[in-house]
């Protein structure tokens, strides 16, 4: 354990004097973060307001009956809310009725709704113009949101196999991995050593991303079973490109083959009609983008996530079989 | 401590030979070397020795251990240092020594005993990336003394390295000799050989012609010759008197009663002539 442990320490301490490697540990947080900034959020595709705390109860009611709603002690701070990045309208009471603070550049037409709403405070039983029916197409949340959330953390399994090519093609370029090989280190407990960082990265950086992105309640364990289903073909892909090369341009290079997979699966899963997705069923990352959208959903149930795990893992067997004597030769 | 028996090794998998049906076996505190030119099949034998490479044929056993069966406890007895410096170079030189030492089962050096010992202590927290080829080559050396070797697999130990410190290299492989390490030293240079070695092998185009101490070789191989720079009117000559030969030994008399005799001594054949002479190859 000690020796593995020395291995881990030896990657790290290596990984965080170097900038790519810093960037890739932290890719899958920074680009949620971007995402969190740039989407509109699942909020901002419903209504929500902010009010001061001084609104009178019964508006107050009435709006929390149809609108996210947000109190704040004073009009400044209600302004310094509307201004920020998502689409909050602001409502004050005047002594003419209600003014509504917006931004201008609310990126859902939002307004015609408000008025609507405020214009039916205390005339709730006056018979309407018209009949309005709410209804949805079955989103609870930002698709953006939710496919680019899906797609971030399945990559950032791809961001651990990068890891661990980087540190294998660093062993490659000074030859160290020569001096390893006479030292007494059984073969496993180098690659276990190797690999576990090709785990440790993807569940953090996974994790941080859902909680970034807002994805709060999701089921932790049924996360967490189909990261590190997932990154076992990474790590089996980062070792074999790793391995074989020499000079971390190349190996790169090598690792961005795998994009194609992986984004042919995910946008396949995205855009194909449920007839022709049989024909994804050869990608392990097809697999881990149906648990992650369900567990996202939080409509995955333990048979779903088990089920695709076990199919991930026996393509990634399959993998590692084809792979296996490459990756044997390249670590001689 | 090491046996190696008709050993063939061939990276091709066919009767392409890199090795040929080496056998020698080495002595417990004996300093072996293993001399050859590029190609001749040294790092091959060393390889397989290593266990770097695989044992396809003959029987190679080391400490005691068959490496057949690549025992990996056999590394905590080794050390090997390698011809090319092979060190992390964004870990400082002291960070490499403490990551390779924690690779072991045994008790090892202390790090920084060991970079003074090569001059290194100075820089013992920088980088290892910013070091001049030598100092790395220095670092390799050191690192393959962590585990205190019984047995030390050397590939060109002084090359790239400044008079001073090959000095120093050779002093430190004599010391370690003396306490009882049994050294395998693989080199093109044909001086450290002759000066550290109890035996050398002569190996080329994988197969070893002889094996043989440097004193006997040179008393088998070696001209008895005596070099005389004398004056001759007003310049110096220079002549070469065979110790053998009548002729030359009547002249040398004669010049030793009556020339002007500035400079004499006796030329032993070097190691690198003798290998020129038995396997008809330089070693470049």
């Amino acid at each position: 354990m000690n020796k593995i442990l020395a291995i881990i320490g030896r990657d790290l301490k290596s990984g965080t004097r170097d900038w790519l490697i810093i960037y890739l540990s932290l890719a899958s947080i920074l680009v949620a973060l971007l995402l969190r900034a740039l989407i509109p959020s699942v909020g901002e595709s419903t209504l929500s307001l902010v009010v001061l705390q001084d609104m009178s109860p019964g508006l107050l009611a009435h709006l929390d009956d149809q609108a996210r709603v947000s109190q704040v002690p004073n009009i400044a701070a209600l302004r310094e809310r509307v201004l920020r990045i998502d689409d909050v309208f602001g409502v004050v009471e005047t002594d003419q009725g209600f003014e509504i603070v917006r931004q201008g550049n609310e990126n859902i037409p939002m307004e015609a709704p408000l008025r609507f709403i405020l214009n039916s405070y205390g005339r709730e039983a006056a018979p309407l113009p018209m009949q309005v029916a709410f209804s949805d197409v079955g989103w609870r949340l930002s698709p953006i949101k939710l496919e680019g959330g899906t797609l971030l953390i399945i990559f950032t399994t791809v961001f651990g196999g990068m890891l661990i090519l980087l540190n294998l093609v660093e062993e490659k370029m000074s030859n160290t991995l020569s001096a390893i090989n006479v030292a007494p280190l059984h073969r496993s407990q180098f690659i276990i050593g190797k690999g576990i960082l090709g785990f440790i990265i993807p569940i953090i950086g996974g994790i941080s991303a859902a909680m970034i992105l807002g994805f709060s309640g999701i089921n932790i364990s049924m996360f967490l079973v189909t990261v590190v289903a997932i990154a076992f073909i990474s790590i089996i892909i980062g070792f074999s490109i790793g391995v074989l090369n020499n000079e971390p341009i190349a190996a790169i290079s090598g690792m961005k083959m795998v994009y194609f997979p992986i984004l042919a699966s995910i946008f396949g899963a995205m855009f194909l009609p449920s007839r022709w997705l049989p024909i994804l069923y050869w990608s392990p990352f097809y697999w881990a983008y149906d648990s992650m959208r369900a567990i996202l959903l939080q409509e995955a149930s333990w048979g779903q996530v088990s089920f695709n795990a076990a199919v991930i893992l026996a393509l990634t067997g399959v993998v590692f079989m084809l792979l296996r004597k490459k990756i044997q030769h390249g670590l001689q | 401590m090491i046996k190696v028996q008709g050993l063939y090794h061939s990276y091709t998998h066919d009767h392409v030979y890199a090795v040929k049906n080496a056998n020698f076996e080495i002595a417990p505190g004996e300093i072996f070397g293993f001399l050859g030119p590029s190609g001749a099949g040294k790092s091959t034998t060393q390889g397989v020795m290593t266990g770097l490479l695989p044992l396809q044929q003959g029987v190679v056993q080391v400490a005691g251990y068959d490496m057949r069966l690549r025992q990996r406890e056999l590394f905590n007895k080794i050390g090997v240092s390698f011809e090319q410096s092979n060190v992390y170079s964004k870990l400082t030189a002291l960070e490499n020594l403490e990551f390779y030492g924690k690779l072991f089962d045994v008790p090892t050096l202390d790090p920084m005993q060991l970079l003074h010992l090569v001059g290194l202590d100075g820089v013992a927290k920088n980088k290892a990336g910013t070091f001049s080829k030598g100092m790395k080559h220095r670092l390799t050396f050191i690192r393959s003394m962590l585990n205190n070797p019984a047995i030390w697999f050397l590939d060109e130990p002084t090359t790239g390295l400044d008079p001073a410190i090959s000095r120093k290299i050779i002093e430190i492989v004599k010391d370690k000799n003396a306490e009882g390490a049994t050294v395998f030293l693989t080199t093109h240079n044909m001086q450290v050989a002759d000066e550290l070695c109890h035996r050398v092998a002569f190996i080329i185009d994988g197969e070893i012609k002889l094996i043989d101490s440097p004193r006997n070789l040179k008393l088998q191989f070696g001209e008895k010759i005596v070099v005389v720079d004398h004056r001759v009117d007003d310049t110096t000559k220079r002549e070469q008197f065979s110790l053998v030969k009548p002729d030359d030994m009547a002249r040398l008399q004669t010049l030793l009663q009556t020339g002007k005799i500035e400079m004499m001594h006796t030329k032993e054949a070097t190691l690198e002539e003798i290998f020129i002479q038995v396997t008809g190859r330089g070693l470049l």
